[in-house]
């Protein structure tokens, strides 16, 4: 009989329609860095809303020591020592570190706040553990990194001895991403727990004392990592094995398509300019891929590129015309298709039925309207046949609301609607986020498949795998610049890493005509 | 409440609104003209208690005596319901159909007074007129939310107070349009008032045959033509709409132009109606109130879920209870009891669709039906743990 | 220099109700709640307010205190009005803009049945008269005495009192900290344990509080005591949204917007006495509309720029992450 910190045992927890976690039981002893691995939609994160309160489960229960518990708010979780860092971080932008760190255990002198004294412990916390933050800082004026360091702060602020790191490397370099998991390793020495949810097995091998796996809400299983190995971890995860390469013959790059000179684009958040001085070309037949850490200029890159925004300087061509000044519709008609990095927000009219998604782009064209009235029979045969073509899966075809449709196969729709239209470039932004690796698959091989059929395209992504596998050639944006550009059969994710963190570079530094 | 509304998150929703199926609708309308009349009923029980049933009753009754009427009175708020609808259907929130309608009142007025136009031309031109006196007042706050991203709820509440000053002192410095003695406008020639449908005992006349008409034209722009399909995709999702390179800011300043010109066609209407009595017409009282038909359209449009046809309806439904209200005051009651019930209904249908989606969740749950997805909270993006429902989907795919 | 006097003198009571109902928007926004229902709030507390006065103006009380005690009932008026949006809006998630419509249009409606059923009038009319020649001591301080002890209410002093207490509120307590946590980051209040829903109701609450505060002064500075349902507050509920605005979401901030539009508008109630502008024979009309106009002049420059607290008219809704 082991003692366990934390007992999570049989948690069944439902959403209308869904079974987000099947029975599931996980075990976390004292001192132990316990990974929960799984793919995206497995349930990982339903579970530890559970154990911090943000959900209640229908069946099961949690045990802390042994002893019965329930927590039915964040604040009980707190008060049995249970912290979390979420994916997404919850600080308040326009809040200092400190006021971040302390809101919700506010010290208080005769009715007013009284900071000083929280930020003494505040400040030793931080020099034993290694976090280095400003207290005084906004958080919109820091670093992705130090935010990670306030939200590992507010837990130890609160004394939690049962940390949760919910996918707390999506956001970091990989050279932060070091540092994070040596943190880890740090706390658990000193005695905290810890629960670290990720479908990363990298970093599973590297930090985790064991692991248990989700699929599609079951429990599959707990294992010791040191006794297992990556292959295994993915077969569990996945429930199959699965291909960590991408089948595809050696590009021939045609014709430039795409040429990009001086590009420089505004930033809405901040003064200097979010792209800076990016050129480079992209040819037929082959897949460039622009990488780097998340929030490193490419949104803005894609909005200037797309037409959204409007370029500060620069010029694009494509196929050789001008389209520098020309309007999203225009770019569209000229041959540019593009799957937009949010599906939601920019993808879909989630509202609309999926016939009316399928024709947002051409809607305006001869085939689909007629005087300005929509050719409905028109509208139902296309989206008939690219049901059919792209294999889109919805309860009642074409009808069917975008909304009630899967992530998978709204993408499936976007990608459909995107590649059929006549196109000579394809744009694609973080196609596979928060897919699951069936969707990715499909994905993945349809963007080859565009390759080969002598289509120039542009892939952005911040997944290193992805990088690696599917493109042909790799663009490095670090600050809004190019600072590097690799062969991915010649590099290594290492090396990748170097020059997405800035640390590296082979292209010339900005000559200072464009940018701040 | 911002200015500013760059930002991503859905601040005024009107999809919660505009987005659910028609049965859906009409309960929740249902729902909410209940209540409306409950609290009604409610609030006659305090003020006079021996009298509440009677006065009820006339609420509910009352409108039979006065068809003709109800149709009179009709016609005004369905044109403002119009206005505010078609707004919504664009996610946008008119609140300024009230200065809309005076402005198109004043236009009216303008050319029933000042031109000399021949025959039934005169009365025609003068509702062109109101027509363009609404567009204006439309155009300035689609202006104000596509160019300089105002939000079209304050810009429209200032100019409600600006318009009703503006028109108020130029009647009032027009001595050919204003009774100084009476303190309101002169009557209007027979040849300018729009000729009566000729029911017995009312005033209804072709206003609202055109009303109606518009509200059908404006039905087939909606579900019919490419205009209608851009301006529903940039309501439902504006950052979608621009990704399809549809032209937004256009989009809104045409779609505020449309629905001010509504708006503007409800106070031609209502000040070029026909009189009963002999020599006389309707009249204008510029006392520096705001134009109370612009609000009605909110209830309107609410009631009618936006949709033209349903617009009708509700309009029809206002007014056959305001006409009740009317005669409340034959048991001492006075007609605003029907502004407080038109308010309720209003508020209610803020939420009485949730509360309706919510009971209709919990019939399907006890009926065991659960194949399908149950819809997210409109308005709300589906989150990630909504989505293994489909892995099955992916996981056949994959093999 | 006897114009500016005037000029300020009778600035100070337009501009302190809309100071106090703009801090009522500036706290429900902050909190994350849209608050158009101010003009509403304000009319329901002018009028129970009023109805107090109405009831207690032969006896043998003070003005002043009748005064104090009006802006309570006012007050608790307006809390209990708000009450009705922080359900819709927080509770039901609905849309909060609509039900702010729908409570501004209740209130007058409600107003002129009962007024005319009862008092077979438009409203309520007040004789007591809580105008002061000079407050003692104060009044005498040179420059700044006449300018703002004389000729004058005691809703001025009460103003700036109030103002006083939002800042240390907002910024110095607990309280603050979390409201304004609520209303720009909801679900990260939520993950350190604060009640989100409770503190909306408190914003709205607080709101309802100041904005029937608000509706009570104006009837009493601007009114003569008087309340009428037809005219209601004359859109100060809307203009006190856009004081809200100009000033940022910032008390001290709206205090300079609320008298800014204070004094527009004094100006146009007094261009007869300005013989300058009298001279230019302008309708004084166009006085009047000035400081709606001013409101779109200045929403057009800071719409741009502006910080309005991020999570505000959206529904909290917990399960949503």
């Amino acid at each position: 009989m082991e003692n366990y910190i934390v007992e999570m045992l049989n948690i069944t927890k439902e959403f209308p329609g869904i079974i987000a976690n099947d029975n599931i039981t996980l075990k976390l002893k004292k001192g132990e860095i316990h990974a929960l691995l799984g793919e995206n939609g497995a349930g990982k994160s339903t579970l530890m809303s559970v154990l911090f309160g943000l959900y209640q489960a229908e069946k099961g229960e949690i045990r802390k020591n042994g002893k019965k518990v329930t927590i039915n708010n964040p604040n009980d979780a707190n008060a049995l020592g249970i912290g979390m860092v979420h994916q997404h971080f919850k600080l308040v932008e326009v809040f200092t570190v400190l006021e971040n760190i302390i809101l919700g255990v506010e010290p208080v002198k005769s009715g007013f706040l009284e900071m000083e004294e929280s930020k003494g412990k505040i400040m030793e916390l931080s020099e034993q553990y290694g976090l280095k933050i400003s207290p005084d800082s906004l958080i919109e004026d820091i670093s992705v990194g130090m935010q990670q360091r306030v939200e590992i702060l507010k837990m130890l602020y609160r004394d939690n001895e049962i940390l949760i790191f919910d996918e707390p490397t999506a956001v970091l370099t990989p050279q932060e991403i070091k540092e994070l998991l040596q943190i880890m390793k740090d706390l658990a020495a000193e005695g905290k727990s810890i629960l670290f949810i990720t479908h990363k097995l990298n970093e599973i091998m590297e930090v985790a004392d064991r692991c248990t796996v989700l699929r599609k809400g079951k429990y599959i299983g707990t294992v010791d990592v040191d006794s297992t190995t990556k292959e295994e971890l993915s077969r569990m995860m996945v429930g199959r094995d699965i291909s960590f390469s991408v089948d595809k013959e050696e590009s021939r790059p045609g014709e430039i398509i795409l040429s990009i000179k001086n590009m420089t684009v505004a930033s809405k958040t901040h003064k200097n300019n979010a792209v800076r001085n990016v050129s480079f070309d992209v040819r037929a037949g082959e897949i460039v891929c622009l990488a780097g850490i998340d929030g490193n200029g490419q949104s803005e890159f894609v909005y200037g590129l797309t037409g959204l925004e409007k370029l500060v300087s620069g010029s694009i061509s494509l196929k050789g015309k001008d389209i520098s000044k020309a309007s999203i519709r225009e770019r569209s008609a000229s041959g540019m298709s593009h799957i937009p990095e949010d599906r939601h927000k920019h993808g879909l009219v989630l509202d609309y039925k999926l016939e009316e998604n399928l024709i947002l782009q051409r809607y305006w064209q001869p085939k689909f309207q007629k005087n300005q009235f929509i050719r409905f029979d028109e509208m139902r045969n296309y989206a008939e046949d690219l049901i059919e073509r792209f294999d889109i899966r919805s309860s009642q075809g074409p009808t069917t609301l975008a909304r009630s449709m899967s992530g998978g196969n709204q993408q499936k729709a976007i990608i459909a609607r995107e590649i059929d239209k006549k196109h000579e470039l394809l744009v694609a932004v973080q196609p596979t986020r928060g897919l699951d690796v069936g969707a990715i698959e499909y994905i993945h091989s349809q963007l080859v498949e565009s390759r080969d059929a002598g289509k120039a395209v542009l892939l952005i992504s911040l997944e290193l795998d992805e990088v690696m596998n599917v493109s042909d050639r790799i663009l490095v944006i670090y600050e809004g610049e190019i600072v590097g550009e690799l062969d991915p059969k010649e590099t290594t994710t290492q090396e990748l890493g170097l020059y997405m963190a800035g640390a590296k570079r082979n292209t010339e530094k900005e000559t200072g005509h464009a940018g701040e | 409440m911002q200015g500013n509304n760059n930002s991503d998150k859905p601040k005024y929703n009107f999809k919660r609104i505009t987005s659910h199926p028609g049965f859906k609708s009409l309960g929740a309308a249902f729902m909410a003209v209940f209540l409306g009349l409950v609290v009604g009923f409610a609030i006659m029980l305090i003020a006079s208690p021996g009298n509440a049933i009677s006065g009820f009753r006339f609420v509910l009754l009352g409108g039979l005596r006065r068809l003709g009427d109800v149709l009179y009175f009709a016609t005004p708020i369905l044109m403002t319901g119009l206005a505010v609808g078609f707004a919504f259907k664009m996610g946008l929130f008119n609140i300024g159909a009230s200065g809309q309608y005076t402005m198109g009142m004043f236009f009216a007025l303008y050319v029933a007074f000042m031109w000399d136009l021949p025959g039934s031309t005169h009365w025609m031109v003068a509702i062109l007129a109101g027509f363009l006196g609404g567009m204006v007042w439309g155009f300035i706050p689609g202006i104000f939310k596509a160019l300089l991203n105002v939000n079209e709820v304050i810009t429209s509440i200032m100019f409600n107070y600006i318009g009703m000053y503006l028109v108020d002192m130029w009647i009032q410095n027009n001595s050919i349009m204003y009774n100084s003695s009476m303190t309101r406008t002169r009557y209007i020639d027979a040849g300018v008032q729009i000729p009566a449908l000729g029911v017995a005992g009312s005033n209804v006349n072709f206003g609202i045959v055109m009303a109606v008409l518009i509200a059908i034209i404006l039905y087939i722009v909606l579900e019919k033509t490419t205009f209608g399909y851009e301006l529903k995709a940039t309501g439902h999702n504006k950052h979608a709409a621009e990704y399809a390179g549809m032209q937004g800011k256009r989009n809104i300043i045409l779609t505020m132009v449309i629905a001010g010109g509504m708006a503007g066609l409800g106070g031609a209407f209502a000040i070029l109606a026909p009189s009963a009595i002999a020599g006389s017409s309707m009249t204008y009282e510029p006392i520096n109130i705001i134009a109370a038909n612009g609000f009605t359209g909110i209830a309107v449009a609410l009631l009618g879920n936006a949709h033209p046809l349903g617009t009708i309806l509700s309009a029809t439904f206002i007014s056959y209870i305001q006409r009740g209200g009317t005669l409340t005051s034959l048991v001492g009651f006075k007609p605003e009891i029907i502004d407080i019930v038109v308010a309720v209904i209003i508020y209610f249908s803020a939420f009485a669709m949730i509360m309706n989606s919510a009971i209709g969740r919990f019939i399907k749950a006890r009926l065991g039906k659960e194949e399908d997805k149950p819809l997210l909270e409109i308005g709300e993006e589906p989150v990630e743990e909504a989505e293994p429902q489909n892995e099955q989907e992916t996981e056949k795919e994959a093999e | 220099m006897d114009v500016v006097y005037y000029l300020i003198q009778n600035m100070l009571p337009v501009g302190i109700p809309l100071l106090l109902v703009a801090l009522g928007g500036m706290f429900s926004e902050r909190s994350g709640v849209i608050n158009i229902a101010l003009e509403g709030i304000m009319l329901f507390g002018a009028f129970f307010g009023a109805l107090f006065v109405l009831n207690v103006q032969d006896s043998s009380m003070g003005a002043q205190t009748i005064l104090l005690l009006g802006m309570l009932v006012a007050g608790i008026s307006g809390l209990i009005y708000s009450l009705l949006l922080s359900f819709a809006s927080i509770n039901m998630k609905a849309n909060q803009v609509i039900v702010g419509t729908a409570l501004n249009m209740l209130i007058p409606a409600v107003i002129l049945l009962f007024s005319k059923m009862f008092f077979n009038s438009d409203g309520i009319t007040t004789s007591k008269s809580f105008y002061i020649r000079e407050i003692p001591v104060l009044g005498q301080i040179p420059l700044l005495g006449e300018m703002f002890f004389q000729r004058t209410y005691l809703t001025v002093i009460i103003g700036f009192i109030i103002l006083a207490i939002a800042v240390v509120l907002l910024y110095k307590t607990r309280f603050g900290l979390r409201l304004r946590a609520c209303g720009e980051h909801p679900h990260a209040a939520d993950s350190v344990g604060i009640n989100v829903y409770k503190m909306r109701y408190a914003g709205v609450s607080l709101s309802g509080i100041l904005a029937g505060i608000g509706g009570f002064f104006y009837a009493v500075g601007v009114m003569d005591g008087n309340v009428s349902g037809h005219t209601g507050v004359a859109g100060f509920g809307f203009l006190a949204l856009a004081v809200m605005i100009f000033g940022q979401w910032k008390p001290i901030r709206i205090m300079f917007a609320a008298m800014f539009f204070a004094f527009l508008r004094t100006l146009a109630y007094s261009v007869s006495l300005i013989p300058f502008l009298f001279d230019l024979g302008i309708d004084q009309t166009y006085y009047k509309i000035l400081p709606y106009l001013a409101t779109m002049v200045v929403l057009a420059l800071t719409s741009k720029n502006s910080r309005a607290p991020k999570a505000e008219g959206i529904p909290y809704d917990k399960s949503q992450r």
